[in-house]
């Protein structure tokens, strides 16, 4: 795969030398906008880099399958490996028991390149229907190009995540079940957000929101719609202007048609996920390797800041 | 497949996991989701009974037929109501839901406890799980939890107030399982699919012709709603562990008042419309149209052909 030139308008914003060296955990996108890994190598890879400082990405649930919650653990696994400080609301009554159930970080990508087999360790790993046409050389062309720190880790769902990354790292927990409105939500997302307001400075450390099911039944005002818009768009616009992103995640079925789509409208980058049919033969031929699948990740959307031209190839 | 819902509430919830939730929905046109209710309730009870459940009670909360029919059924059904008091308690919330008979003197038994005020949640909850610690200690032995119907709770509280019990309640230490019953046609589709979201099974019961939307009942039709009266589909959706959904039909036949599932053919094309792209090719030819092939008269293969038959013509 030959390597990829971004086309450069005569209005690309300009990246100063002095912060090509970033923190672990940050990487350099186009038009000035910084990376922060969503803790999925392959996500990393469709989207063009990661999720970008100042995107609100939404997860639409699929109320069948809790395949949101792996999303969510990657995230918010990735962002304790990186020592970035973290925001979770939940709508069950003791947020922290999630907190237990994260994943711990595999071996580094260096190690794994050298070992040239097909199946990898059990991370979540997202194959996405051509990669039975690449073969081997592209892979490792791609491994021998990264950077020496690493910027993405593959995370193991069966070891929970070591201690050392829990104790002492600012995580914040939010329940959302028994808060009368949202302006105690609100006003958490806002005081977490104030320590990583945007400034012409470079990037020291990014923040990460993590907020689970938003308009899940037990919500208390889970029917005041309006309400959660506009906490959404407020979220919105306190992310764009802060080295944060935010990862929301819901249950679009149980939200009218039209809220629905005006949820999905207010996401910089809208992925959702579905889950498959047990058993099914009809399905097992026509998609390769049903039997490992437990599900589908659509990529509806992806952050495009400070620009209107998409930079990136984008994939389904 | 009454048989997997029954397994999947005995066995009851894993270490460190949410228990089991089922939910048993129905509408107008085939209303045998009580008889279904009663069904799974009965199989729990017999299950607890003879210790094969991980469950060691059930707590029962009624709230459309008062706690003696209760006793009466599962007496009628064979299962040992002696020690009842033992393994099953019933919070009545059938005689006086809203505390309206003051000074009347309810029934009480070792096994039925009034609920006066249905309207609180929070006590309903908060009652619910000391009727079941009083069943099986504060310990780590887990009781069952069976709503009569949801839609009676959603008349005197709010959707997300009625969803917050159900989701305390399923993730409690002490639940090992957890179902309940809902009519759908009561509710509005959100309703419905916030407390299917809440759910592991979602049990549906339908009628085995489908009539349209909209269409009313008429002369022709009145033969086939008897026969359909006492049958019905039953329509089993799984939420598995590995995150896939598997699915399953059964026809379900209500006679006196046992209820009875048979497998039925399972018509898997209805399942994956969603998934599966609809492609319009057919690269074979079937025989008809091989035949009208052989048939076709090209136009300049045959002319020296036609020119003869015109001369003999």
């Amino acid at each position: 795969m030959a390597a990829f030139r971004p086309r450069i308008g005569s209005f690309s914003r300009n990246v100063s030398a002095s912060s090509s060296s970033l923190t672990p955990g940050l990487k350099h996108g186009p038009n000035g906008t910084t990376f922060i890994s969503s803790g999925v190598p392959d996500l990393d890879k469709i989207l063009g880099g990661g999720f970008s400082l100042g995107s609100l990405v939404m997860v639409i649930e699929d109320a069948e399958a809790p395949h949101h919650l792996l999303l969510l653990r990657n995230f918010m696994s990735q962002g304790l490996v990186h020592n970035q400080p973290l925001l979770y609301a939940s709508p069950s009554k003791d947020p922290r028991g999630f907190l237990g159930t994260l994943p711990s970080a595999g071996s580094s990508k260096d190690e794994k390149s050298s070992k040239r087999d097909s199946d990898e360790e059990k991370g979540l790993r997202i194959a996405w229907q051509y990669k039975k046409y690449f073969d081997e050389n592209h892979q490792s062309l791609d491994s021998n190009r990264d950077s020496k720190k690493e910027f993405c880790n593959d995370f193991d769902l069966r070891k929970p995540l070591e201690r050392q990354f829990l104790i002492g790292k600012q995580i914040d927990c939010v329940s959302t079940q028994d808060s009368q409105n949202l302006v105690a939500l609100h006003d958490r997302c806002a005081a977490f957000l104030s320590q990583f307001s945007r400034n012409e400075s470079s990037v020291s450390v990014a923040g990460r929101i993590a907020i689970q099911s938003l308009c899940a039944p037990q919500f208390v005002h889970s029917d005041m719609e309006w309400d959660m818009l506009s906490f959404l768009r407020s979220l919105k616009g306190m992310v764009r202007s802060s080295n944060a992103v935010a990862l929301v995640t819901f249950p679009s079925t149980l939200l009218s048609l039209s809220t629905s789509k005006r949820w999905q409208h207010m996401a910089d980058t809208l992925l959702s996920v579905k889950a498959i049919p047990d058993e099914d033969k009809d399905l097992a031929k026509l998609l390769t390797g049903y039997q490992d699948m437990i599900g589908l990740l659509n990529v509806h959307k992806v952050a495009r800041i400070n620009t209107q031209v998409q930079q990136n190839k984008c994939y389904k | 497949m009454a048989d997997s819902i029954c397994r999947a509430l005995r066995d009851g919830a894993l270490e460190g996991e949410h228990a089991p939730a089922l939910t048993i929905k129905d509408n107008i046109a085939s209303p045998f989701g009580f008889d279904v209710f009663s069904h799974v309730l009965s199989q729990l009870s017999s299950n607890i009974l003879a210790g094969k459940s991980q469950s060691r009670g059930l707590v029962l909360v009624a709230f459309r037929r008062s706690p003696s029919f209760y006793v009466d059924f599962l007496k009628r059904k064979g299962v040992d109501i002696s020690s009842s008091h033992k393994w099953i308690q019933i919070l009545d919330c059938y005689s006086d839901p809203l505390g309206w008979k003051d000074g009347f003197s309810l029934e009480t038994s070792n096994v039925a406890s009034s609920c006066k005020n249905v309207k609180d949640v929070h006590k309903l909850l908060s009652t619910i799980i000391e009727l079941g610690q009083g069943l099986v200690g504060q310990g780590k032995v887990r009781f069952s939890a069976a709503i009569d119907s949801v839609s009676e709770m959603v008349r005197h509280a709010s959707v997300s107030s009625v969803s917050g019990l159900l989701s305390n309640l399923r993730s409690h230490d002490q639940v090992s399982s957890i179902f309940w019953l809902l009519h759908s046609d009561l509710h509005e589709d959100r309703v419905t699919a916030a407390f299917e979201y809440l759910s592991t099974m979602v049990a549906s019961v339908e009628p085995l012709n489908q009539f349209g939307n909209g269409q009313r009942s008429n002369m022709n039709t009145f033969p086939l709603l008897e026969q359909s009266f006492a049958k019905g589909k039953f329509h089993v959706r799984f939420k598995r562990r590995n995150g896939r959904v598997r699915v399953a039909c059964e026809e379900v036949r209500v006679e006196q008042s046992d209820v009875n599932f048979t497998s039925v053919s399972s018509d898997n094309g209805m399942i994956n419309e969603g998934l599966i792209p609809k492609v319009q090719f057919n690269l074979q030819l079937s025989e008809k149209e091989r035949i009208d092939r052989a048939n076709v008269v090209l136009p300049f293969e045959h002319q020296g052909q036609m020119l003869a038959k015109l001369w003999t013509d």
